[in-house]
């Protein structure tokens, strides 16, 4: 693990007040295999983590270490095959699948590489995707969050327009608005500017640090952007599977 | 989320354009073929008019016996009939009997009402060998005999479309048929009079006398004499055979075949139900294709789609929600597709297409609305189940 801020992370100074190192996710040897009839891959193994609220990680290794498994382990998209997860000091392995779509739905915001927009629906109704899945909300309600959601992203001129109408750079917007629009404690992007050109990557990567600063919103990123990992707080490398810094 | 999920399917109108096209006319041929096979339904629950259990049917051939002895032969052979023991009674009858192939028809004037009528013609006593019901006045007798108009005994629907709302008896009606011409009404049956059978579509009747060696008869229309029995409920074989030959002894040799007026109607319904039977396995083959193709569409739109599942899931969808999601939006192209088909439908009773009641075209698009729903949700149970099987992490990382 690679401090690449002066402050530790437990020091760190929060936007709205004095700083307190209090952990929102948690990973405890953490091992996942994927098995074959022949072949069992070690995915990840033995990993342990602590991501503090307000931090900005960044997740750094080469193609195939278990990168997006760690993010998709994070994000409760996927289960290890052993170890403990646990979210605001709750372990989640014995949740059903309703208590960890409802966790994903209302902690976690995710961004990724390819965008993942849906084409066939415009920009406003993208970003309020993550609200159809919550019970209670109006539509109005629904509808003004996102608006919300895109104003700060600054798409809120773009609300009507497809996704196949806008720019790279535009499109991850969107993504970043829908990860935004639940009020999730936890973002976790998964390459945003991967595949972005530099101009635009910086673009969002100076997004997702006005995030983190101003709104201290957690951030976990999966990069192979060095430059970009050095403007996170915290850097974690991988390699085969094993944290190695 | 039903907003979501009509954006959704309207936004992707072209790709699902021809699965809407696929359901419209699945809708209309099924519709079709369920009106047909609901007005078939209800015909074949409506009153045939007469009662065709313990009634046989008799078939003479006169041979060589010269045209002018043959009355007098035909009436003792009914003579001689009715006095058998095991029936009950006999009637002449025109060659358009119950359940035959034979039709006979004219058109009725009467103060400027036109209907056109299936014309039959029977003895005195037809009305106890078929048990017709007669609402108003009175079946052939006695009486006719010197009646100066010929007597006439008209149907429910013929006293409908000719005396809708005055009285029937006694009225003048003259026929197109040139052997009937002016007819005096001398009774009304209580309903209708179907001799194709019970898929016959109720139609005017009108019922002539036939008595032989009567100034009145009319055994010049037959080409053979025929013979309507009514036997007793415990006739059996042995009465038929004694009838062959009691009609040879008394007539000297006339040839006689007899047949059983059910024999008749399952001969009947066999021709009835041979098309019906051949529309129901067209409406089959339809339902088959359609589940085939829909099975494959949506099979092919859950791999599509793959990416957008594994979004949902991570957007906060649970496994039930997605499945639930595929099949609403299978439900939501198909109210489309429906949609549209009932506005096809609904022309049919408006323009009158299939001359059926409103309410059959109702019933129709009632069952074949509920037909389509339900197999497009049994279509779609599989590839929904997995799409919610779809692991979200490989599905996201799959692109």
């Amino acid at each position: 693990m690679e401090n690449l801020l002066a402050k530790s992370p437990e020091t760190r100074t929060l936007p709205n007040g004095p700083a307190t190192a209090t952990p929102v996710l948690r990973l405890t040897d953490i091992e996942k295999i994927y098995q074959t009839k022949t072949i069992e891959t070690v995915a990840l193994n033995r990993v342990n983590m602590t991501i503090n609220r307000g931090e900005f990680v960044s997740i750094m290794g080469p193609s195939g270490c278990g990168k997006s498994t760690l993010l998709s382990l994070m994000g409760l998209l996927d289960e290890p095959t052993s170890g403990t997860i646990e979210i605001d000091g709750r372990a989640v392995q014995s949740f059903s699948d309703r208590e960890l779509a409802g966790l994903r739905n209302l902690k976690i915001g995710f961004v990724f590489q390819s965008y993942h927009l849906i084409n066939d629906l415009a920009v406003l109704d993208n970003v309020e995707l993550p609200l159809l899945y919550r019970s209670g909300m109006s539509g109005k309600e629904r509808r003004q969050r996102a608006l919300n959601a895109l104003d700060k992203v600054g798409l809120s001129a773009r609300t009507t327009h497809f996704p196949s109408q806008l720019s790279g750079g535009q499109r991850q917007r969107v993504a970043i608005a829908r990860a935004l629009v639940g009020g999730p404690e936890i973002i976790l992007a998964d390459e945003p500017t991967g595949n972005l050109d530099s101009v635009m990557g910086e673009e969002i990567m100076a997004l997702l640090l006005d995030l983190n600063r101003n709104e201290g919103t957690t951030i976990v990123m999966v990069t192979h952007d060095e430059q970009q990992a050095r403007k996170t707080q915290r850097l974690i490398r991988l390699f085969d599977g094993s944290q190695v810094g | 989320m039903l907003r979501h999920l009509f954006t959704l399917i309207w936004n992707r109108k072209r790709a699902n354009a021809l699965l809407i096209a696929e359901i419209f006319f699945a809708f209309v041929v099924l519709f079709v073929l369920g009106s047909l096979l609901v007005d078939s339904y209800r015909r074949y629950t409506m009153p045939l008019g007469y009662q065709y259990e313990q009634v046989w049917y008799v078939a003479m051939d006169p041979g060589n016996e010269p045209a002018a002895r043959q009355d007098a032969t035909f009436l003792r052979v009914i003579r001689s009939l009715k006095a058998l023991p095991g029936v009950r009674s006999v009637s002449t009858t025109l060659y358009n009997t119950p359940f035959s192939f034979s039709d006979s028809s004219g058109d009725i004037k009467v103060n400027g009402r036109n209907a056109n009528c299936d014309r039959y013609a029977g003895g005195d006593d037809m009305a106890d060998v078929l048990q017709l019901q007669l609402a108003e006045g009175r079946w052939f007798d006695r009486r006719d005999d010197a009646a100066t108009r010929k007597p006439v005994v008209i149907s429910s629907e013929t006293r409908a479309a000719l005396f809708p709302a005055g009285p029937a008896l006694g009225q003048i009606i003259t026929s197109t048929n040139t052997t009937d011409g002016e007819m005096q009404v001398v009774g009304v049956l209580a309903t209708t009079y179907r001799s194709r059978g019970e898929f016959q579509k109720p139609k005017p009747a009108y019922f002539r006398r036939s008595q032989p060696l009567l100034a009145d008869a009319d055994t010049t229309h037959l080409d053979k004499p025929l013979l309507l029995v009514r036997v007793q409920p415990t006739a059996t074989a042995e009465l038929e055979q004694r009838m062959t030959k009691e009609i040879a002894a008394v007539s000297g040799g006339w040839k006689a075949a007899v047949t059983t007026l059910p024999e008749e109607r399952t001969i009947r319904m066999k021709f009835a139900l041979a098309p019906m039977g051949a529309m129901g396995l067209v409406g089959l083959f339809l339902i088959i294709n359609v589940a085939l193709g829909l099975f494959g569409v949506l099979w092919q739109t859950i791999n599509q789609r793959r990416a957008e599942i594994g979004v949902r899931r991570a957007m906060g969808a649970t496994a039930g929600r997605i499945s639930a999601q595929i099949l609403g939006e299978t439900l939501v192209v198909t109210t489309f597709g429906l949609g549209l088909g009932l506005v096809v439908a609904a022309q049919f009773p408006l323009l009158g297409v299939m001359d059926m009641k409103t309410g059959v075209y109702l019933t129709a698009m009632l069952l074949a609305t509920g037909l389509i729903y339900a197999l497009t949700t049994l279509c779609a149970l599989y590839p929904s189940r997995l799409a919610a099987g779809i692991h979200p992490a490989v599905a996201l990382r799959e692109e």
